[in-house]
C-alpha cells in the first residue's frame, strides 16, 4: 500500500523525467489545477507522449484528470486511452463522475477527491464504488467551499478527515489525507502527517517532492513498533495461542493481526 | 502572422515555434547540438511527416529536452499550427 502520493504538475519536463528519484510510493501526474488553462493540451501531449515511452509499476503513476463537466476532461479521456496507467485521480469527485470515469476509462482504478460538501453527502456511494481505490481528502477546495479559514494545527478539517478515514475503511478502500501545504516547515509537516496516521489515515498526498521523506516516516512503522510485533507473532505462532500476557500486558487476536500487518508494511517498505 | 509558440527554454524543455514558411524549414539551437542535432532534426521531420505539414518554419530551442518532451511540444505546435491556418 502506498504511503505517499506526490503530484507532478503534467507541463513541467523536468519534474516528470525525474518522478522515480523523488521516492514517493506513487504519483499524480495533473492535468487539472496546476496547469494553466491554455497549457491544458501541452500537458496532455507531454504525458501521453511520456508514458507511451516509460511504464512504471513503483512508483505507481496516476493521472488527475480535469472535472467531467469541463471540456478538457473529454480530450484527457481521450488522450489518455490505452496508456499504461495504474489509476485516475477524479477532481469534485461525485458517485456520477466516477461513474463517468468508470465507463471512460474501463482499466483504470479510480481515486475520488473529496474536495466539496456535495461529495460527503454521498461519500458512502462513492467509495462503494468497485471501481474506486481511495478517497483523498482535498482539504483547501473544501476549506474554501465550507468558509473555513485553514490554520497550522488544521483542527477545522478534524471532521472530514474523520469521515474520510471511516468510510474508505468501511469498504476496505485506501483513505489518503490532504496535502501539507507550507513549504518551509517541516516539523508541521511531521506533526500533520501523524496526525493523519493516528487518525486511521493509510497515505498522505503531497505536492513538494521535499514532503516525501517525512510522509513517509509518519506513515511507516518504527523499528520499537516491528520489534515488538516481531515478539508478538513469534510468541503466538510458538505458543499456539492467541491470547496471552507480554510485558504485563494483554495480546488478543485482534493485536496480533495489527502485529502481522506492521510486519507485512515493514516488509513492504524494507525496514525489516 | 503570429507564430505558434510552445514549450520553454527551462532545463530539460524545449521551445519549439512554428511559422508558416513557402516550405519546410527546419531550424535547430540546442545546448548539446554537436551530439544530438541529427536526432533532433529526425524526430523533427518524423513527426512533420506523420502531420504531412510541409508549408512551415520549426525552430526548435533546445534545453537539453529528450525525445518525449520535444515530440510532445511539437505536436501541440502543429495541433495549434493546423487549427489557426487551417491545415487538413
Amino acid at each position: 500500500m502506498s504511503r505517499s502520493f506526490l503530484f507532478i504538475p503534467g507541463d513541467v519536463p523536468r519534474m516528470i523525467q525525474q518522478l522515480e528519484i523523488f521516492g514517493a510510493d506513487a504519483i499524480i501526474l495533473d492535468l487539472e489545477d496546476s496547469v494553466s488553462m491554455t497549457q491544458k493540451d501541452e500537458a496532455r501531449h507531454l504525458v501521453e507522449s511520456f508514458l507511451r515511452k516509460h511504464h512504471y509499476q513503483n512508483p505507481l503513476i496516476y493521472i488527475r484528470v480535469n472535472p467531467i463537466d469541463s471540456e478538457e476532461y473529454t480530450y484527457d479521456i481521450s488522450t489518455l486511452q490505452n496508456l499504461r496507467i495504474h489509476g485516475i485521480v477524479l477532481p469534485k469527485a461525485s458517485l456520477k463522475g466516477i461513474e463517468k470515469v468508470a465507463k471512460d476509462l474501463p482499466q483504470c482504478k479510480i481515486i475520488a477527491l473529496m474536495e466539496t460538501p456535495e461529495a460527503f453527502l454521498e461519500i458512502a456511494a462513492i467509495a462503494k464504488h468497485k471501481r474506486v481505490e481511495g478517497l483523498l481528502l482535498g482539504a483547501e477546495d473544501l476549506a474554501q467551499a465550507l468558509n473555513l479559514e485553514r490554520t497550522e494545527k488544521s483542527d477545522e478539517i478534524l471532521y472530514v478527515r474523520s469521515q474520510v478515514v471511516l468510510t474508505a475503511k468501511a469498504f476496505k478502500k485506501i483513505a489518503i489525507d490532504t496535502p501539507y501545504t507550507n513549504l518551509t516547515s517541516n516539523e508541521g509537516l511531521l506533526e500533520d502527517a501523524q496526525k493523519a496516521r493516528q487518525l486511521g489515515f493509510d497515505a498522505k498526498a503531497s505536492i513538494h517532492p521535499n514532503h516525501i521523506d517525512t510522509i513517509h516516516q509518519a506513515f511507516s512503522p518504527t523499528k520499537e513498533n516491528i520489534k515488538r510485533a516481531k515478539r508478538i507473532v513469534a510468541y503466538a505462532e510458538t505458543h499456539h495461542t492467541m491470547r496471552f500476557s507480554l510485558d504485563g500486558k494483554m495480546v488478543d487476536k485482534p493485536i496480533i493481526e495489527h502485529a502481522k500487518a506492521i510486519l507485512d508494511a515493514a516488509k513492504r517498505y524494507r525496514l525489516d | 502572422m503570429n507564430p505558434i509558440v510552445v514549450g520553454s527554454l527551462e532545463s530539460s524543455d524545449c521551445l519549439i515555434t512554428l511559422t508558416p514558411h513557402p516550405s519546410r524549414k527546419i531550424a535547430i539551437e540546442s545546448i548539446v547540438y554537436d551530439a544530438y542535432h541529427d536526432a533532433i532534426h529526425a524526430v523533427i521531420m518524423s513527426l512533420l511527416d506523420d502531420y504531412n505539414l510541409q508549408r512551415v518554419h520549426v525552430l526548435c530551442q533546445d534545453k537539453g529536452a529528450l525525445e518525449y518532451t520535444i515530440k510532445a511540444r511539437l505536436k501541440t505546435a502543429i495541433l495549434r499550427f493546423k487549427e489557426v491556418h487551417h491545415e487538413s
